[in-house]
């Protein structure tokens, strides 16, 4: 899959000079994850918010009967973190695992703060990302509480165009709220909607 | 008529898995020298070197997926590999069989060890190359060629030196059994010890070499051992292999698509625009549905 660089990804939407964000960059620890291992597990304490530049993440918790449950998926360009443990000073909720052997750099508050200190307009982008991110958590809410599977379903893939053939079945079902076998029957009236056999 | 001379010899890199039925090294795409643009139109050459499958009551495999605006060549040297797609279509590629399948506007399958072979177990060997298509054939209709090997004409090589094998194109006045949609040229070369094997091809056309059995050398020089790929260069258009033992080789030509590529995963396209819609159509079930 394509890899996605977080300096020039912030000096593209940032007036700011490359080199001053390629240093604070260089600061963070920058890893790859196997994929299965977990960057983050229940009750531990996060120290960082990850983003992925190559593969794939998941954030989920695990409920007392032991299902788990997808918060999130992370691929690349993607943002992910226990905020209320990062922020808040709390044990982590949730687990975060590679799906996929991943390559992830691990940015804590001092990053957010130097950055912050440097450019009043990196202050600005941050917080039009932290509204797009309230706004889609909201949205994410509102179709859990009232839509319908296949409703989800278009959601899901108009944010996630590629995790589809990435991820089990299992685990967009998880993502949706859904069992396993409402998915399928939603990609089957979707698939005899759409698809014209050519044999 | 000048001598096509080898460009790079390339070792086979660590086996990864695709699914759990598929132990491969990956020669195209690879880095220097065999990215796509310099092999085109051989985009991608999966090389499942010779490797012993345990008995398993489940076959392993590799579950639905999706490709769109390639086709996928499967070459069967030991082992065999049933296959299904949202087409309904579906088939066994046996030893010595080649599967070409045009995926074009888009097809769901799945690949998984015979169910027989499976539970008996044995070694495993087999090539998939992807070819790409060029931009007015990327999403024509979907469609199979199966390829028997008793099907795959041959030119027999003098002195009973062996045969070529010719999948597609042409060697001397042998047709190749499989319809392409630029001009390729696909043969397994199959040598006796000491036997030597001509072959022209254009300067401009991108072609390589894999050493499936034995070793060879090549126009008399450089020696190739067995799971090894040879570059040959655009330089020339004659060159030839000599088998150091009874050898099996692959031999790939074709005439460059220079058109541009944009590769996500399972598709192949010509601009990042189309990808965006090949991820759109198959979240949108227009491949199909096939269960996994």
């Amino acid at each position: 899959m394509n890899s996605f660089n977080l300096v020039s990804y912030l000096s593209s939407n940032i007036d700011i000079d490359e080199n001053q964000i390629k240093v604070l960059v260089e600061n963070c620890k920058s890893k790859t994850v196997v994929k299965g291992n977990y960057l983050l597990q229940e009750g531990e304490k996060c120290k960082h918010t990850f983003f992925v530049e190559q593969g794939l993440l998941r954030q989920y918790s695990i409920d007392s009967k032991g299902k788990e449950h997808i918060l999130q998926f992370a691929s690349e360009g993607w943002f992910v973190s226990d905020r209320e443990s990062v922020y808040f000073n709390q044990a982590a909720n949730y687990y975060i695992q590679a799906l996929e052997t991943s390559k992830v750099l691990f940015l804590d508050e001092q990053f957010i703060l130097e950055l912050s200190k440097t450019s009043s307009k990196f202050v600005e982008f941050n917080n039009r990302l932290l509204h797009n991110h309230i706004r889609n958590l909201q949205k994410r809410i509102n179709l859990l509480l009232s839509a319908t599977a296949e409703e989800r379903y278009l959601d899901f893939i108009s944010v996630y165009p590629d995790v589809l053939m990435r991820v089990p079945q299992s685990m967009v079902a998880s993502y949706l709220g859904i069992a396993p076998e409402s998915l399928s029957r939603v990609r089957k009236d979707m698939a005899k909607k759409h698809f014209t056999s050519s044999s | 008529m000048s001598v096509k001379q080898v460009e790079l010899i390339a070792s086979p890199k660590e086996p990864h898995f695709v699914g759990d039925g598929f132990r491969v090294h990956n020669f195209i795409p690879s880095g220097f020298r065999l990215d796509m643009q310099r092999m085109t139109p051989f985009i991608m050459l999966d090389y499942a070197s010779k490797h012993y499958f345990e008995p398993s009551p489940q076959p392993k495999g590799v579950g639905v997926h999706p490709h769109r605006g390639f086709e996928t060549v499967t070459i069967a040297y030991k082992g065999k590999v049933a296959h299904h797609d949202s087409g309904g279509g579906g088939g066994v590629i046996s030893e010595g069989d080649v599967q070409w399948m045009t995926a074009a506007s888009g097809v769901l399958h799945k690949e998984y060890h015979e169910e027989n072979f499976s539970k008996t177990g044995g070694d495993f060997q087999m090539v998939q190359l992807w070819v790409n298509l060029p931009s007015k054939d990327k999403m024509s209709t979907p469609k199979y060629q199966a390829l028997r090997n008793a099907s795959i004409n041959r030119y027999t090589l003098e002195n009973n030196g062996g045969e070529i094998e010719v999948i597609a194109g042409k060697y001397n006045n042998i047709i190749g059994a499989a319809s392409t949609f630029t001009p390729i040229h696909l043969y397994n070369a199959k040598l006796k010890s000491g036997a030597i094997a001509s072959f022209s091809f254009p300067a401009h056309y991108n072609t390589a070499l894999l050493v499936i059995e034995g070793s060879i050398t090549v126009n008399n020089k450089e020696k190739v051992p067995t799971d090894h790929f040879v570059l040959m260069g655009n330089d020339g258009e004659d060159f030839n292999i000599q088998a150091i033992e009874n050898a099996i080789v692959l031999i790939l030509s074709g005439e460059p698509i220079n058109e541009p590529i944009a590769a996500h995963g399972p598709f192949v396209m010509n601009t990042r625009q189309e990808l965006m819609e090949a991820f759109d159509d198959f979240n949108k079930g227009k491949f199909g549905y096939l269960e996994d």
